[in-house]
């Protein structure tokens, strides 16, 4: 009895002492690996990792999570982190990043072959690619033709026919947060209160179950990042909607946009190998395959655009430069707030 | 009541006490910095609904898991029938399913392409009538099921541990059977039903999973968002401040009316004769099981199957997948194992040397389990990164945020197993000369086993699921299956996300079995 007890309770030391023995040496990690804190999906990221891999010999390990959270992480851990970058999905998150002088910026002579308006008025950031809030409608659906602006949607006339992502997407978020800027806040609010109206309270979780809604004619028309829809036709291709990119007259704001984007943290010891990092995203080669993994713009203007979604230069983009979404953030969530939408 | 004694075992609770206290010393710290004008602020807009919010959730929950848990215990323990030890495992293992897993499958299953949307359709012919998951309602009934088998475990191993003598006795003078239950068997499992209905409160109370899946505004989903959306340290630092004064009057409460009642076994030999479900019965028992299983855990198990059979055709399973596995388990048996030690002191202190500091300790010793992960983890960063910045970003600092979390766990059955031994028995080992450390060797550590196994096991499960505390803490590269559920599952991929699952299942299933295992060598 006593003996059993003995080496019952020995053998649970001698197991949790190894355990963390081997868990402190084994899970230790390869020192000279770069650490990317990403808020993207890994599998739209690990390609490109790897091959730049493949082609600098430079380790890159993904710690993934949500982005705001990493964020967070990244701020509350200052000068003992070890992100050497951060790559997230949203503009805004990278541009209060920015803001909190958590990034170091990356050279001019690196981030000038993306546009000024996808990268930090200080280079602090640089978007990677961009993606663009659609509109999906069903063929089959009735008076959905008047629909040409993200405003229509509030029109009483589609009165339970809206799909919409839950309130807390961050590309919701950020697609207000333009409208916002181009529009004011009186215009966005009603805006607001119309879509709650029209969806009737009823909120998805995922664009691609608004895609699906709508294919299956259960909803009519629904507002959702343009990659989804092609998502969905690759699954069943001869599904009955069709895209509609809205505010493209020439007196309406163009369509909402959102880049995701990479910055190197600020307290990196591993610099020189993070901007070649940048580099590699921003050349033709990694642009291409980082915008098409996911069908997003590259945000490289003379890089390959997968060649199902609309060209570039055919479209408007709302001219509200990617840094502004993050001062708007707080301001957009009150707003949201205050209407209560799901 | 005595005065308080700082003896050894004094001490060390002081200290791991010290330790629990970290994060709502650093809620503390963070809420004194919130001016005045924002707080009032929080107490016009925010703090009605969320008070609220938060109450019904845990009202309803508790409503729903006394319901289920009672219930099946009293029929498993009092009735003898065929398939009673599976009855057993059944209302067991939902255990094994995370709350955040519990709202995803069941969002999932209830979706217009779902199995339980499509039935409801095929029924009712309506998919808009399809009952929303995203409201109270939804998320009661997914914590409901996620905690019920806390109340069942409980007030089953106290039918069984009740001496049936008394039960006896009061038959033998002419007592009913209903008048038994009131009188007898109620009163005494009353303690074993409020300690485990106080866990499924905190466990409302603290759940990130369930709430921020299905986006119910509790405490603490508001409290992340103001974290992780706004960067608002102070006002999610204030809104913690006062979820803990919430739970703590709740649990100071709970505790006093327990406090009155106590019971010693002067006899631990009992051998219950159970009586043997007639077939009616029968057919009433596997009904009622059958119906809270089949919602607790064969549809979710059954999901997980189907789609880990697709992850398995389509080969999305690859090296990393076993990977995750194994630091699941490599980090849930160190926290369980650290969390049984360094709750053991708490527990002695209290039921042997009871004064005001060992109910203070017994106390701050839950603040982990009242606090939101999210704000656990980041009061444990903050203490690593300021005092101790060379364990930053080790298992090391992982492990005392979730010991930090657990801790109550583990000294709720050890104190639960402690109160049952009557202290006679200890003084009897001094009195023949055994020093306190053989007479806890000998004495009291043996008597007191099925609460050590099942601190470690209850520690062990939860560590496992744990999902808040990983995310923020985990090594660089340490991913556990739960924070790739957590990945997976916002990008909708099921293929992924249903192996992970379906491997926590399957990793608990040891567990649960060495305490069911010890539970029944005792009877």
């Amino acid at each position: 009895m006593l003996s059993s007890r003995i080496i019952l309770t020995t053998t649970l030391l001698i197991v949790t002492g190894i355990l963390s023995g081997i868990a402190q040496t084994a899970f230790a990690r390869d020192e000279t690996a770069l650490v990317i804190y990403s808020g993207r999906s890994d599998k739209f990221v690990k390609p490109v990792i790897k091959l730049f891999s493949e082609k600098t010999g430079i380790k890159v390990i993904l710690h993934t999570a949500k982005s705001t959270a990493l964020l967070n992480k990244l701020r509350a851990e200052g000068p003992r982190t070890e992100a050497d970058l951060y790559l997230s999905n949203d503009a805004g998150n990278l541009q209060i990043g920015a803001d909190m002088g958590l990034f170091k910026a990356i050279p001019e002579n690196i981030a000038n072959v993306i546009p000024k308006n996808l990268r930090a008025p200080d280079n602090s950031w640089i978007g990677l690619s961009a993606r663009s809030r659609v509109l999906v409608i069903n063929t089959k659906s009735k008076n959905t033709h008047f629909i040409k602006s993200v405003f229509d949607l509030a029109d009483p006339r589609l009165k339970g026919r809206l799909g919409i992502t839950h309130s807390s997407n961050e590309s919701f978020i950020a697609g207000t947060a333009v409208y916002l800027e181009s529009k004011g806040e009186a215009k966005t609010r009603d805006w607001l209160e119309g879509i709650n109206n029209n969806s009737d309270g009823e909120a998805f979780n995922k664009h691609s179950k608004i895609v699906a809604a709508v294919a299956k004619g259960r909803k009519d028309v629904g507002l959702v990042n343009h990659y989804y829809i092609y998502r969905h036709l690759d699954k069943s291709p001869d599904s009955p909607i069709r895209i509609v990119i809205p505010d493209q007259s020439p007196d309406s704001i163009g369509v909402a946009w959102n880049v995701a984007g990479i910055a190197i943290s600020k307290y990196s010891k591993k610099v020189p190998q993070a901007q070649k990092l940048v580099e590699f995203l921003i050349s033709t080669e990694g642009q291409k395959l980082f915008a098409q993994l996911n069908r997003e713009y590259p945000t490289r203007k003379d890089a390959a655009t997968a060649a199902e979604i609309a060209p570039l230069s055919t479209i408007k983009v709302a001219d509200v430069p990617m840094s502004s979404l993050g001062r708007l953030r707080n301001k957009t969530l009150d707003m949201i707030e205050a209407v209560g939408l799901p | 009541m005595l005065r308080p004694r700082l003896n050894i075992q004094g001490s060390l609770s002081g200290m791991v006490v010290l330790l629990a206290a970290i994060p709502l010393l650093f809620v503390m710290l963070n809420s004194v910095q919130l001016p005045l004008d924002k707080w009032l602020g929080l107490w016009n807009t925010r703090l009605p609904s969320l008070f609220w919010n938060t109450l019904l959730l845990a009202a309803l929950v508790v409503i729903g898991c006394f319901i289920l848990g009672v219930s099946s215990a009293w029929l498993i323990a009092r009735r003898q029938f065929r398939g009673r030890s599976v009855a057993l495992w059944l209302m067991i293992l939902p255990l094994a399913i995370p709350t955040y897993v519990f709202a995803y499958i069941y969002t999932s299953l209830m979706d217009v392409d779902g199995w339980l949307g499509s039935l409801w359709i095929t029924l009712f012919g309506n998919a808009a009538s399809i009952p929303d998951l995203y409201n109270v309602g939804g998320v009661a009934l997914i914590l409901a099921l996620s905690g019920f088998p806390y109340v069942f475990l409980l007030t089953h191993s106290a039918l069984l541990n009740s001496n049936p003598h008394m039960e006896e006795a009061a038959r033998i003078h002419g007592a009913s059977s209903r008048e038994i239950f009131w009188r007898i068997t109620a009163p005494l499992i009353r303690p074993a039903i409020a300690a485990s209905l106080a866990m499924v409160t905190l466990h409302v109370l603290s759940d990130f999973g369930a709430v921020s899946m299905l986006r119910y505004q509790t405490f603490t989903l508001s409290i992340y968002l103001q974290m992780n959306g706004r960067f608002d340290y102070q006002s999610a630092a204030a809104l913690s401040s006062i979820l803990v004064m919430l739970a703590l009057t709740f649990l100071v409460l709970e505790r006093f009316f327990r406090s009155r009642q106590r019971y010693f076994s002067a006899n631990q030999a009992k051998t219950w004769r159970i009586k043997h479900a007639s077939k009616k019965e029968l057919w009433i028992i596997w009904s009622w099981l059958g119906l809270i299983s089949l919602f607790a855990f064969i549809l979710p198990l059954a999901w997980m199957l189907t789609w880990s059979f697709e992850a398995v055709i389509a080969q999305t399973l690859g090296s990393e997948f076993w990977g995750y596995a194994l630091n699941s388990l490599v980090i849930a048996i160190i926290a369980a194992t650290v969390c049984i030690v360094a709750a053991l002191p708490i527990g002695l202190f209290h039921t042997r040397f009871r004064s005001w500091l060992s109910n203070l300790f017994l106390q701050m010793s839950s603040t982990g389990f009242v606090l939101p992960g999210p704000v656990v983890a980041l009061g444990v960063m903050t203490f690593f990164l300021t005092t101790l910045p060379a364990l930053y970003g080790t298992l090391a600092a992982l492990t005392i945020a979730l010991v930090i979390r657990f801790l109550p766990l583990a000294v709720q059955s050890q104190e639960a197993a402690l109160s049952q031994l009557t202290p006679s028995i200890e003084q009897a080992s001094r009195v023949h000369g055994a020093g306190p450390l053989e007479t806890l060797w000998r004495i009291t550590l043996p008597m007191m086993r099925n609460g050590m196994v099942a601190a470690w096991v209850l520690v062990f499960i939860d560590a496992l699921k744990e999902l808040p505390a990983t995310l923020l803490l985990r090594p660089i590269g340490f991913d556990t299956l739960p924070v790739r559920i957590w990945i997976e599952a916002s990008e909708e991929m099921l293929e992924v996300a249903a192996p992970a699952a379906l491997m926590l299942v399957i990793s608990t299933i040891p567990a649960l079995w060495i305490m069911l295992r010890s539970t029944r060598q005792s009877t």
